[in-house]
């Protein structure tokens, strides 16, 4: 049995309209008919672009926002219908982090405070005990544990996500959604959190769902990844086979947008340029919702048929019509060359 | 390893060591060692300078606030001539009430050695009887914005933490309060309750409480979109308890920077309605009181429209300079 | 000849309350025409701070360049009047900045915004100068632009803000377009789109471009040269392939090998660099990496090092690169200081 199990997710924001009264009117579908699930001691990573819904998924996930509808077991338990004790037992299991360093901690608590906060809450331990603990957490993410009655504004951004992480830790839980827990971070800064929660996902057997749009990050960490496109996955797979064979033309466009940092690679490469911008969710695309800006879309199917996500390939299954691994020609794909008909670009490299 | 290590202490000599059998004192390989490895290299030295918390870090920033502590000094010092007038002022200066025995000679003498700040037209002392206004001034305004302050947290807070309805209904209440012409408001209220010190705080006290409320909702609004409220309420926390641990300490500091100026501008309104006669009734001394007497003698004697001028200018002033500053001091953002 | 900007040994320092900020301390470069020059570096290395000096737009007090020059076409933009500068900001150098949401006016029409700078400069009429926005709009590919013009920027997405931002940057032809974290804010496939975009407009018109950026995979996509600062200081210097397959500073090594590829088959195992970046007020003594250097030695804690040429033109600002075996991956984890 899987550890979550997400089936048919589906949140709708109300658009609030009107200054005087506010009238419900129009919904953003932010998550639309979502499943997926999560086997334990794995990490799957929910990527996609602004607006695509991992965010809120993650938030559905640990009832931070209510869902419109839909099922989420987690550990066979159905974690939508929980109240009072059942669901802060919930929340004993599963924790998150955060993106922003500076808005999860609260500035007026310390680090003792805000790491202990989990224990206190479940009443784990007297507080000598708590104290201990929490120093014992700052070392496991390697922080000081002599800094606990410091606060928050006197550390820096790497080490306020590492305070966040010994928060979500506190009390053990199996599963900690990471909510882009490395975005908003330097990027030596980034390889020493990511190094991090690998660690401590070997030493405390725990489960990710990591959500990230930073596809390279999203790769290193995960074990299966789940592509959204305005609420809807598009693609779901083990890392390599996505990675290396992408079968819904919305990934394999996301893949080769990234940019490379190998100079050569990077001139080499064909890439495949969207058109437009993401469709608003309010009133989203009929048919598959990438048909706007697909390269491939066929007419009248793709605006019509909202495709399935269907296996097409073993633990691999994409929502297209015409999914196959590349499925957009290389004809389609662009090249750049850059350099090319920039005199003194490689004489002007003078020293400084 | 210890946190020093990394520490950039200018002023020691860095330690030579022989290198580590790896050679690789800074990455460790094996991955369970590298947790408590890098307990000693991501401490900087800034961190170890000495913790501050944030109200001290507060006061920090307010001491080299020039401006604000010139105000905060002119405060304190009102507030001690009023708080010890009965002491010394009636002994030294001259009672403020009690007219003198030859009121004919004593009446509107210009500042002089004997009479520092003049006297008024039935011979009182200005410099006691602006000591003794200090104490309707400053009392009236701290009572009226205490008031304004326990009806518009009540009703801010429930604004905020309620919505829906309660929202609605507390806030177009509000708009309905900020609708009236302020003094007019004041007048009626006081009309309806008779003219007296009480009545003016009372009056000026619920006047003020819309803005406070809406400073407070506004706070705590604003606090509620942080993600540590949402970390909290993840861990399992109770509603009082994110609402007491995480929302309130985090929506004060607008709410002190705000009652401080209304301070000020209670003790301005004060002004305006005793001027009018609304105010505190004579023979209680106080500035705008004292400003409506020196109507008639605008030409003849100045001195008696000045001080009190004077006096309701700075004091004020010094209340929103006050503010001003604590603004800055307390805005966490600020931090460079 | 003259080089379009050569700045030189550049400081900027800002002196607030607690001290001096170092925000950029001995910068120098030169840029031609044509040419892309990438700043990388991760927060506080000086790299904005390098752009807005050149736009002569350090906020004064606190800030102030205390050293150096920036010569446009051979002239000192320092010695320059306010007013001549101002003349060439926005005309000669133009800039893009990283957020598109809030670098557009929202109460002006994104066609007269644009439009601005060509009556400003070039003293055109109202009506010449919004033609020649919708010309600039379809340039940049917006499509309707005679429609799009007379929108109000919250009209526009992310994407298309940051169109009409290179629109308005390009409306004077400038030599020198100063690009500010450009994409950061915008998703990849919209990062591809502008990244295209300015790629193809400089082929076309051979503007300069400063690219400002924390991102390599931006690099390696755009620069012809990269110059890699840390706490306000260049730390290396030389042209694209260069700094990517033979790095000489210890730092751009730790850069490179922090960053998780997605163009190799295998995982491979990412090896930050430790500790934090230095606050810049008290910006560590000697070579202000060595904190955080695995090859630091007692010579690194004493001694700044200079960023001196080593190979050809590529610079490094370490004291080993000269030594042809202190190279990324050949050279031996050495830390003398603790």
């Amino acid at each position: 049995m899987a550890l979550l199990e997400v089936r048919n997710l589906v949140k709708h924001f109300p658009v609030e309209q009107g200054v005087l009264m506010s009238r419900v009117g129009a919904h953003v579908k932010a998550v639309d008919d979502v499943s997926f699930t999560v086997e334990s001691g794995e990490t799957v990573g929910l990527v996609g672009e602004s607006g695509c819904g991992k965010s809120t998924t993650g938030r559905c996930i640990i009832r931070l926002i209510e869902a419109t509808s839909g099922e989420i077991a987690f550990d066979g338990q159905d974690v939508l219908t929980l109240r009072g004790k059942a669901l802060k037992e919930f929340r004993r299991q599963v924790q998150i982090i955060f993106q922003d360093p500076y808005a999860s901690l609260n500035p007026r608590m310390t680090i003792g405070e805000i790491v202990s906060e989990p224990l206190k809450v479940h009443g784990v331990g007297t507080s000598g005990e708590q104290r201990k603990r929490v120093q014992e957490l700052l070392d496991v993410v390697g922080l000081n544990p002599e800094h606990i009655n410091r606060y928050p504004h006197e550390f820096s951004g790497g080490q306020r996500q590492r305070i966040g992480i010994a928060r979500a830790l506190a009390l053990q839980p199996k599963l900690i959604v990471c909510d882009e827990p490395v975005s908003a971070l330097d990027v030596s800064i980034q390889a020493q959190v990511v190094n991090l929660l690998d660690d401590l996902q070997d030493q405390f057997g725990l489960t990710y769902l990591f959500i990230a749009h930073d596809l390279s990050v999203i790769r290193h960490i995960s074990d299966r990844i789940v592509v959204m496109y305005l609420g809807k996955i598009v693609e779901t797979g083990g890392w390599k086979e996505l990675y290396d064979a992408p079968q819904h033309p919305y990934t394999q466009s996301l893949l080769s947008a990234v940019p490379v940092p190998d100079p050569e690679k990077q001139r080499a490469r064909e890439r495949i340029i969207l058109e437009g911008d993401v469709p608003s969710p309010i009133d989203p695309p009929t048919g598959c919702r990438f048909h706007t800006r697909c390269p491939i879309a066929q007419f009248p199917i793709c605006a019509e048929q909202d495709p399935e996500l269907r296996e097409v390939a073993p633990g691999q299954r994409a929502a297209c019509h015409f999914a196959k691994p590349f499925p957009i020609p290389p004809e389609l794909r662009r090249s750049t060359v850059i350099g090319e008909g920039e005199g003194g670009a490689e004489g002007a490299a003078e020293a400084v | 390893m210890t946190p020093e290590h990394l520490n950039w202490d200018h002023d020691k000599d860095p330690d030579m060591i022989p290198l580590d059998a790896g050679g690789h004192p800074s990455r460790q390989s094996e991955s369970g060692d590298h947790i408590t490895a890098s307990a000693g290299h991501i401490d900087v030295g800034e961190i170890s300078t000495s913790s501050r918390t944030l109200w001290g870090d507060a006061w920090y920033r307010l001491r080299r606030n020039k401006l604000a502590l010139v105000a905060l000094v002119w405060i304190v010092f009102m507030i001690l001539l009023a708080v010890t007038a009965d002491l010394w002022v009636p002994q030294t200066l001259g009672d403020p009430i009690v007219l003198p025995q030859d009121t004919a000679a004593a009446k509107l003498l210009p500042p002089s050695a004997d009479h520092p700040f003049g006297t008024d037209k039935l011979g009182r002392e200005i410099v006691s009887r602006i000591i003794y206004g200090a104490r309707v001034s400053l009392s009236v305004g701290v009572l009226a914005v205490s008031i304004s302050l326990v009806i518009g947290l009540i009703f801010g807070g429930l604004a905020a933490y309620y919505g829906g309805l309660w929202d609605t209904l507390i806030m177009r209440t509000a708009d309905v309060f900020f609708a009236f012409p302020y003094v007019l408001f004041a007048i009626t209220l006081i009309a309806v309750l008779g003219p007296s010190y009480r009545n003016v705080f009372i009056a000026i006290g619920i006047l003020g409480w819309p803005s406070i409320a809406r400073v407070f909702r506004s706070s705590i609004l604003s606090v509620k979109e942080n993600e540590y409220v949402d970390a909290a309420r993840a861990v399992g926390a109770s509603d009082l308890r994110i609402m007491f641990r995480h929302i309130l300490p985090n929506s004060i500091a607008p709410i002190v920077v705000y009652t401080t100026m209304s301070i000020g501008s209670a003790i301005l309104s004060e002004a305006a309605l005793s001027f009018l006669g609304m105010g505190v009734q004579p023979p209680t001394p106080s500035w705008g009181g004292m400003l409506s007497d020196a109507r008639a003698f605008l030409f003849s004697a100045p001195h008696m429209m000045l001080f009190p001028g004077i006096a309701i200018l700075t004091t004020v002033l010094a209340f929103v300079l006050m503010g001003d500053g604590l603004r800055d001091a307390l805005d966490v953002k600020m931090k460079d | 000849m003259s080089k379009l900007l050569e700045v030189t040994d550049l400081r900027t320092h800002f002196f607030t309350r607690d001290g001096v900020v170092k925000a950029v301390d001995g910068v120098s470069f030169s840029l031609d025409y044509g040419q892309t020059l990438a700043i990388v570096g991760e927060s506080g290395s000086g790299k904005s701070v390098t752009a807005m000096s050149i736009m002569g737009l350090i906020p004064d007090p606190p800030g102030k360049i205390v050293e150096g020059d920036i010569l446009f076409k051979g002239d000192s933009m320092l010695a320059m009047e306010p007013a001549e500068v101002r003349k060439l900001r926005g005309d000669r150098i133009a800039m893009i900045f990283q957020d598109p949401m809030t670098s557009l006016n929202p109460v002006y029409r994104v066609g007269h915004q644009i439009g601005e700078s060509l009556r400003i400069h070039r003293g055109m009429t109202k009506r010449e100068a919004f033609d020649r926005a919708v010309e600039l709009l379809d340039l940049v590919g917006i499509p309707n632009p005679r429609e799009r013009a007379k929108d109000y920027p919250h009209q526009f997405s992310g994407g298309m803000r940051q169109r009409a931002m290179i629109a308005m940057a390009l409306s004077c032809d400038p030599d020198i377009l100063i690009a500010d974290e450009p994409t950061t804010a915008l998703d990849v496939t919209i990062q591809a789109q502008i990244l295209e975009l300015m790629i193809e407009l400089q082929d076309r018109t051979g503007t300069a471009i400063i690219m400002i950026t924390h991102d390599l995979g931006v690099v390696a996509d755009m620069a012809d040269d990269v110059m890699v600062m840390y706490a306000g200081k260049p730390v290396e210097f030389g042209t694209a392939d260069e700094v990517f397959y033979k790095p000489l500073h210890p730092y751009t090594w730790g850069l490179l090998d922090s960053l998780p590829r997605h163009d190799v088959s295998e995982k491979g195992t990412l090896e930050p660099i430790q500790g934090q970046p230095p606050s810049l007020i008290r910006v560590p003594r000697g070579c202000s990496f060595h904190p955080r250097c695995p090859y630091a030695r007692v010579k690194c804690v004493k001694e700044v090092p200079e960023l001196v040429p080593v190979e050809g033109g590529h610079a490094s600002g370490c004291h080993f690169s000269v030594d042809p075996s202190f190279r990324k991956g050949e050279a031996a984890v050495c830390r003398e200081v603790v």
